[in-house]
């Protein structure tokens, strides 16, 4: 009885002079801007990818032919292509963990303890995505390096120096930490915010321990913010490139990068869309998994 | 009444949440001081502090033309974006249509999806149909991720949006066009503002997607890729701090704005 | 209020004598076989009624009754899917509700948050362009009209508290000068205290403005107090509608006598010599005849018109039972007895009851006259 209907379409059914009109409901004619963008800026270059993918390797005879030659390729163990796929996912999955347990304290806090201070560290942690992220992660080469902050002040101070930490893949895997840490950090604080305190309280005067109140009340509740955080962060990690060249080295080539070079480089652009093709089933299926079980309006609407 | 262990936890999230914000704002401080140091190499403790590559960097020719693109982009993106996305966040949260459910996914899409990885197949789709990269095809490929995040930004706003005001505005004669100007633009304002800011910050920092789809034109994060890769020079610390306080500057006025028209909503 | 549909399909039913001598009478709003379906559902399924110039009709009903669908079909805010709504003789089915000289008072209130008292009431006149001294000389008008002071004009709305945001409301409302009013029960979320005051305020405001009200509401007991015509909606149809007087002391279902609260009900069939005797074969019932009530029917008691009665008794009706519990509401009390398997309630004056407390053994009785036969 409340549906919202603007008063247009809800006076149409009956009105013979409106429905002579086309009877394109308001939100479709409101999102209709939107959804061309997506489709001209978002599906077709995907669909050109996937037309693509199956084209004669090195070629651009897209349409004209159709071959499995450039998966192939990929799973071929001589090409050293797959370990790419291994090393994106294998860190996009260690971001993500690590990354929910950094950031859930100070989702916790910006939702419970910083009281009116929470705007203020929110916006602290919101700016640096403003931030190119290869100007942040150069900072950090500025402080690693040879001779840099890190390795100046210890010295300074006396000691021999410090540790040769950059181009390893554990400085790709910190610039991961690093850039990825607010698309975690976000979500999760809206899950919490979530949880209805009341609960939390009732739970306790029922006596429940702190742990209990966390793993049967908090926990189950803030759940979507929380997977919404691992999924965004597991799914831009998969993708990661700036943090393996500038922080890494190159010691370890991302599958992204891979792709890079196929399109640029070396000109295949049949295998480059083939390697993306894979990274975009993986990311998207996930994606569309996890995003099919949520309800965005109780997340973002609170209602 | 906080029991022990509270205050234990208490002090551990703030001790924790305060790292965390240093980690994040050292790499950015790095960058200031080695753009603030004297001579050709980077070095610390820095022995001689000096402007001169802060004066050469906004003395160069080519810095200016980077920063004139990055405007520009940022600025039709701004425009651009915040038009499609006010109605993009009026059929997300307000109105109730048939498609509403999958367009909410549909929009999110572009957000989850690894950005290099987007501009990579935006390049391709580019080359397949003949078009040359350039700044426009930048601003095609910054829209296609930044409308979708302004969406959501403006959509938070409609959601606490009560669609009866304008029915009862409707009811007491008023037009399309005159509830539009008198009462949702004017409830919405703060979310648009937010979304705009969003939408300029964003462009600004965008680097992946710059990379890929500008052609030869060049941005600020995409030239201080290209001179990163090629070896150090001050000018790349000098012109990333301008560029991070420029966004600095702007955040906090946008952010004043926003928050006196909050206000005044509030307080009239 | 540029009405542009003409073909009137109900013809008026004014005529030269009667107009002449009850120039309030005549229909402002007449509903005819109105109906709105959504999907299979239909939320108002025939709605037949006549609204007079100057009346103040209340609607109620149960939620979901279709009591909101109906408003908003005659504020302009749904159509119909079928049947007819005229005002004075126009045909309004697909008007707008921006074209109707209407004008519905919102459970929310629907008040402009960015504005202030002032703008909110001048805002209908905005839309008309009126300039900018005039409205304020007029809205003025309108706050001293709903007892406003002054100097809330310029006050933030939303700073105001629940009752001066109701006055706001319709200050707004009359600012718009409708024909006819719709409250879609605006005062459903304030306390009891207030409600009573804006419920008076509200009828005085009908008296001097002489304006028709059309209210909804799914409280019968703010219906009483108002208005001079209640009609009781249940499941999209209008049982029934009547003066307040009418619909206490002569309800036409079961349904609308249980709306004022719990009754005692009592199943009964007619006998052969036209009496009723009880369903169950219980104890004999005495009722006033009915007529156009068939072979079963259910007799109603108001736990008010029943007493306790000691020693012998003019009461037509007798019963012996055990109270279970009491209630105290005030000035008066209530008592659930069990007698057998049958639970009655009674309401006494708290002078009346003699301090009778649970567990001790009374004697109900009730007269006839009191009993209410309705059809199932």
């Amino acid at each position: 009885m409340s549906a919202i209907t603007s008063s247009a379409t809800s006076s149409a059914q009956a009105t013979g002079e409106r429905a002579a009109g086309p009877a394109i409901p308001v939100g479709l004619r409101a999102a209709s801007p939107v959804i061309l963008l997506l489709v001209l800026g978002f599906l077709a270059p995907l669909v050109t990818v996937a037309a693509y993918a199956f084209a004669t390797p090195k070629s651009f005879d897209v349409f004209r032919s159709f071959t499995l030659a450039n998966f192939a390729a990929i799973v071929e163990p001589s090409n050293t292509v797959w370990t790419s796929f291994v090393w994106s996912l294998c860190f996009a999955l260690a971001t993500t963990v690590l990354l929910a347990i950094i950031a859930y304290p100070i989702a916790y806090g910006l939702n419970r303890m910083f009281g009116k201070w929470a705007g203020l560290v929110s916006v602290l942690f919101v700016f640096p995505l403003f931030v190119s992220e290869n100007v942040r992660l150069y900072g950090w080469v500025l402080f690693f390096i040879k001779n840099g902050v890190m390795d100046g002040a210890l010295k300074w101070l006396g000691f021999s120096g410090g540790p040769e930490v950059l181009y390893t893949p554990g400085a790709t895997l910190f610039g991961m930490l690093y850039v990825y840490l607010p698309f975690m950090l976000f979500p999760m604080s809206l899950g919490l915010a979530m949880v209805p305190r009341d609960l939390v309280d009732a739970a306790r005067d029922l006596g429940a321990g702190r742990l209990m109140i966390w793993r049967e009340i908090e926990l189950p509740l803030a759940m979507p913010g929380i997977l919404i955080g691992m999924l965004l962060t597991f799914v831009l990690g998969a993708g990661a490139i700036a943090e393996s060249k500038i922080l890494g080295g190159q010691s370890v080539i991302t599958i992204a990068q891979d792709i890079e070079i196929a399109f640029t480089y070396a000109q295949n652009w049949p295998l480059g869309s083939a390697l993306a093709l894979l990274l975009v089933v993986i990311v998207s299926g996930l994606a569309l998994f996890m995003l099919s079980k949520l309800d965005l309006d109780r997340i973002l609407g609170r209602r | 009444m906080e029991t022990r262990s509270q205050i234990h936890a208490r002090t551990f999230v703030k001790v924790w949440t305060g790292f965390v914000v240093f980690a994040l704002y050292l790499p950015i401080l790095c960058g200031a001081l080695a753009g603030l140091s004297k001579g050709r190499y980077f070095g610390f403790p820095i022995k001689v502090f000096s402007t001169e590559w802060w004066g050469k960097t906004i003395a160069s020719l080519e810095i200016q033309t980077l920063v004139q693109n990055s405007l520009l982009i940022a600025f039709i993106v701004t425009l651009v974006s915040v038009f499609f996305a006010f109605f993009g966040a009026l059929a997300f949260a307000r109105y109730d249509w048939k498609g509403r459910r999958l367009f909410q996914k549909a929009i999110l899409l572009p957000v989850f999806f690894p950005q290099p990885v987007l501009g990579l197949a935006l390049l391709l789709w580019f080359n397949a149909i003949g078009i040359n990269p350039s700044w426009q095809t930048a601003v095609i490929a910054h829209l296609v991720w930044i409308v979708p995040v302004v969406t959501l930004v403006i959509a938070i706003q409609v959601y606490s949006f009560d669609p009866t005001l304008e029915e009862a505005a409707r009811d007491l004669g008023a037009s399309r066009w005159f509830i539009l100007k008198e009462i949702t633009l004017p409830i919405l304002w703060p979310g648009i503002w937010s979304g705009a800011l969003f939408a300029f910050l964003l462009s600004w920092g965008n680097f992946p997607l710059s990379l890929y789809t500008a052609g030869v034109d060049s941005t600020i994060p995409k030239w201080l890729y290209s001179k990163m890769v090629a070896g150090y020079s001050p000018m790349v610390p000098a012109l990333g701090t301008m560029s991070t306080l420029s966004a600095a500057t702007l955040l906090l006025a946008g952010g004043l704005v926003i928050m006196i028209l909050r206000r005044r909503q509030r307080d009239l | 209020m540029g009405i542009a549909m003409i073909s009137p399909a109900v013809n008026d039913t004014e005529t030269d004598g009667e107009a002449a001598a009850r120039p309030k009478a005549l229909p402002v709003l007449q509903l005819v076989d109105v109906r709105k379906v959504f999907g299979d559902f239909a939320a108002v399924d025939g709605i037949n009624v006549d609204i007079r110039e100057g009346e103040f009709v209340t609607i109620v009903g149960p939620s979901g009754s279709g009591k909101t669908t109906l408003l908003r079909m005659l504020a302009g805010m749904e159509a119909p899917t079928s049947g007819y709504i005229t005002l004075r003789g126009t045909l309004i089915n697909d008007v707008p509700a921006d074209k109707r000289p209407t004008c519905l008072v919102f459970q929310s209130l629907a008040l402009f948050p960015h504005k202030t008292v002032g703008e909110n009431i001048e805002f209908p006149l905005k839309v008309r362009e009126v300039p900018a001294a005039e409205r304020k000389r007029r809205a003025l008008e309108f706050m001293r009209m709903v007892r406003l002071p002054d100097h809330y004009y310029a006050k933030n709305v939303m700073r105001c508290s629940g009752g001066e945001k109701q006055r706001v409301a319709l200050a707004r409302a009359f600012a718009y000068d409708p024909d006819v009013l719709f409250f879609d029960e605006p005062l459903s979320a304030l306390d009891y205290k207030l409600k009573k005051v804006l419920e008076k305020e509200l009828k005085d405001l009908h008296r001097e403005s002489g304006k028709t009200f059309v209210y909804i509401t799914h409280s019968l007991e703010e219906a009483m107090v108002m208005s001079d015509r209640v009609g009781v909606m249940s499941r999209g149809r209008l049982v029934q509608i009547g003066t307040p007087e009418e619909i206490y002391t002569k309800p036409a279902t079961r349904f609308v006598a249980e709306f004022f609260g719990e009754v005692n009900s009592f199943p009964v069939r007619r006998t052969a010599d036209g009496g009723w005797t009880q369903a169950d074969g219980g104890p004999i019932v005495v009722a006033p005849a009915g007529d156009d009530i068939g072979e079963a029917a259910t007799v109603i008691v108001r736990p008010e018109t029943m007493r306790f009665v000691t020693g012998p008794s003019s009461a037509d009706n007798l019963i012996s039972g055990r109270i279970y519990n009491e209630y105290s509401l005030g000035s008066r009390m209530l008592y659930q007895v069990h007698a057998g398997e049958r639970i009655y309630l009674v309401e006494v004056a708290r002078a009346a009851a003699g301090g009778l407390v649970a567990g001790d053994t009374v004697t109900i009785g009730w007269d006839a006259r009191d009993a209410i036969l309705v059809g199932d």
